[in-house]
């Protein structure tokens, strides 16, 4: 070109020009839903037992299919299902008439490839009419990430309490530095309550190391037990369906809830995708997951979303996966968790897919911190979003988890929750958090604002409270101690959830008198117009009342 | 749920291969065993959930404490420990129950594998699920760690997952080398 047209020298500044694409490359899997490879839908039985599972032979299963024709498939149901047409079976996903208990009953009876040729018929206005009536709790609602670069356990309870104010009903942790995370669960673990009674907590770390925190009572639920859709990639994670299936066991046994994490994308990553599409594995995870009886599934690509977000329909795949978890009946976590644009268009616009129909949690999660303090390599949107995000709210009348607030009271419980965090420190004789910080974290951005710590002696104490067996109730009896008889009744109330495991079902999360609420007694009954899940009444008068509005009695 | 220590027989595992494949993969409602002090009826998720909203009274940890005994007065006192707050295998067969009356057979199973794994202490449940990683075991070390699963903790469906878990990893070349 001799001469540019100015237009394009204009578009070519955009911040979209930053994000990577590429064209659909099928040999190492970079396809979002429809590969060559992926193979014909099909299943034989005999004697009550899976023969051919999608045209692959019983004797040629990898350790996956197994796993699926042995544990997910329900034989009684599988020729009625295969026998489906999928183009039907897709209108019946979108059909009001069809109850959601129906597609469920139905879905146990699928192999990944028929799912797959069913997804792949709904544009994404059907697959969102798909998530509003397949969705397993009628209340959406949406989870955060609470962490900081600094691992400074204030901000870290500051933190959680103001996310939990804000309506967030999960929190979520991880580490910069590993042996850190005991201090950063216990930190919001009581930092949410101090926010909102009944808000539930864990930190993502190694899953041995996860377990063992849940079984002291430093986090409520776990959700870093990932899962992979290619034996090879569910190798190099060091698992496999059977150990992760121990594990979901386990953590039942404690009284804790738990759901896996998968991903489209991960197995092209990971290098051995087999050719096949980004959403055929993915629909192998979510199978995995109910094969071993695991209540949920956090999806949505994840950690991995820059793969399939370069390549064509990839961010229409991601919203498929989300709904292959709910048309299994499985709690879904739907992502929207890593930053994958530089166009803030685009990150909407993604985001749209679940905020529209709404998910069980919407977010897994909404960055709480500033974008730099988060340790989960940031997330579509951030603290720095709130007031955004609770306009799109009310223009659209949509119940997105988060409810306006009033900087008065954040600072209220943003302080109280480090000034608890304090008192529990001293008592556990861990390095005491100083009243200055105390102070920052109660006016922080980030951990810009915070003073360092000791790193060393941080991580000395903490190796000591797990060896001398720090427990929850050790933590609660701190609180009282120091005068925060609230905080400690509330800590204890959790525990006591454990015991009669009603947050171990589907969807479960806590409102804010502790009473579960779950796919057992909220379950999803949309069926169209006037039904379901409605944003009206008291919740819509606190959703709507956001103090950027102009008062007409004031003018 | 009390179960009797057993000892290892080929009818007891065929039993139990039986029973973890019609709990795993039969979508049938299996009869729920009846929770301790809560009658012989099966649980019923409109009755019966949340069952610390319906049935406080019946609730039990793993100790025998009520929910009403754990009080914070009582955890300063020095009155409760760690194990009056952990869930009892009655409760997790309850709540498999009302998973099933939901038409959840597969989370059902899950908690009453749970339930089995309430007898294991923590330390030795961490080092079986590290033992069923990949290339951890060899094939008698897993059938070892089944047997100990059936005979020690009466864990029946557990031990029929890790037989299983045996059998496919050798298949598949998943164990120790």
């Amino acid at each position: 070109m001799a001469r540019r047209q100015k237009r394009f020298e204009v578009l070519e500044q955009r911040p979209i020009h930053k994000d990577g694409f590429i064209k659909e490359w099928v040999e190492v899997g970079l396809v979002a839903m429809d590969s060559p490879n992926d193979p014909a839908a099909g299943i034989k039985i005999q004697g009550g037992k899976v023969v051919e599972l999608d045209g692959k032979r019983r004797e040629d299963f990898d350790m996956i299919d197994y796993w699926i024709a042995d544990h997910y498939i329900d034989t009684a149901v599988a020729e009625e299902a295969m026998g489906l047409d999928s183009l039907k079976f897709a209108r019946m996903l979108v059909d009001i008439d069809v109850p959601r208990c129906e597609i469920i009953r139905l879905s146990v009876g699928m192999t990944p490839a028929k799912i797959l040729e069913v997804l792949k018929k709904l544009n994404v206005v059907e697959l969102m009419m798909a998530m509003q009536k397949l969705r397993p709790r009628r209340t959406p609602s949406n989870q955060a990430h609470v962490t900081n670069l600094k691992d400074t356990p204030a901000l870290l309870a500051a933190d959680a309490a103001e996310a939990a104010y804000r309506g967030f009903s999960e929190v979520e942790t991880t580490v910069g530095v590993v042996r850190y995370a005991p201090m950063n669960a216990l930190s919001i673990t009581l930092g949410s309550q101090v926010g909102r009674p009944g808000v539930i907590a864990q930190c993502a770390v190694e899953e041995a190391l996860e377990l063992a925190m849940g079984m002291r009572g430093l986090t409520h639920y776990a959700e870093t037990v990932s899962v992979y859709g290619t034996e090879q990639v569910f190798i190099d994670g060091d698992d496999t369906p059977w150990s992760k299936a121990f594990l979901a066991s386990a953590y039942a046994s404690r009284g804790l809830k738990m759901r896996y994490t998968s991903g489209t994308g991960s197995e092209v990553q990971m290098g051995y995708a087999e050719g096949k599409s980004m959403l055929y594995l993915e629909i192998r995870c979510v199978m995995v997951t109910k094969a071993a009886g695991v209540q949920g599934l956090q999806n949505g690509s994840i950690s991995c979303i820059g793969v399939p977000g370069a390549v064509p329909a990839g961010i229409r795949a991601v919203l498929a996966e989300n709904v292959a978890t709910v048309l299994t009946d499985l709690e879904v976590a739907s992502g929207n968790d890593q930053t994958f644009t530089h166009s803030s268009i685009r990150n909407t616009a993604r985001m749209l897919m679940q905020f529209l129909p709404g998910t069980d949690l919407i977010f897994s999660g909404y960055s709480s911190v500033p974008n730099y303090d988060n340790m989960f390599a940031g997330s579509t949107h951030d603290c720095d979003d709130y007031d955004d995000y609770l306009v799109l709210q009310r223009d659209l009348q949509i119940d997105g988890g988060l409810r306006p607030v009033t900087e008065e009271k954040v600072i209220e419980v943003r302080n109280r929750a480090a000034r608890a965090l304090q008192a529990v420190f001293e008592e556990l004789s861990l390095p005491p958090v100083t009243d200055e910080e105390v102070e920052a974290a109660t006016y922080a951005h980030g951990s810009k604002d915070m003073p360092d710590r000791n790193v060393p002696e941080d991580l000395r104490a903490i190796d000591e409270m797990m060896k001398r067996g720090t427990t929850a109730l050790d933590i609660v009896r701190a609180l009282a101690k120091h005068g925060f008889r609230q905080e400690a009744e509330t800590m204890l109330n959790m525990l006591k959830q454990k015991i009669s495991g009603d947050y171990l079902h589907t969807s479960a999360i806590f409102d804010e008198n502790m009473h579960v609420i779950s796919a057992v007694n909220d379950a999803n009954d949309y069926q169209g117009p006037g039904t379901g899940y409605r944003l009206e009444g008291a919740r819509w008068d606190i959703l709507k009342d956001i103090p950027m509005a102009i008062d007409p009695e004031d003018i | 749920m009390a179960q009797k220590e057993m000892n290892l027989s080929p009818e007891l595992i065929a039993e139990a291969v039986k029973r973890v494949m019609a709990s795993m993969v039969d979508s049938k409602v299996q009869p729920a065993a009846p929770v301790s002090g809560g009658g012989s009826a099966r649980p019923d998720a409109r009755k019966d959930y949340p069952l610390a909203l319906k049935h406080p009274d019946r609730v039990r940890s793993a100790s025998g404490k009520k929910l009403d005994e754990v009080t914070l007065d009582k955890v300063l006192a020095g009155q409760i420990g760690f194990d009056d707050v952990k869930i009892s295998p009655e409760t997790l067969e309850f709540q498999a129950g009302i998973a099933e009356s939901v038409g959840r057979p597969r989370l059902a199973a899950n908690m009453r594998r749970a339930a089995e794994m309430t007898r294991i202490p923590d330390e030795r449940i961490l080092e079986m699920y590290n033992a069923l990683r990949p290339y951890r075991s060899t094939r008698q070390e897993l059938l070892d760690m089944a047997a100990e699963l059936e005979t020690k903790y009466g864990a029946r469906v557990c031990s029929a997952l890790v037989r299983e878990a045996a059998e496919i990893y050798e298949k598949r070349g998943r164990l120790k080398r």
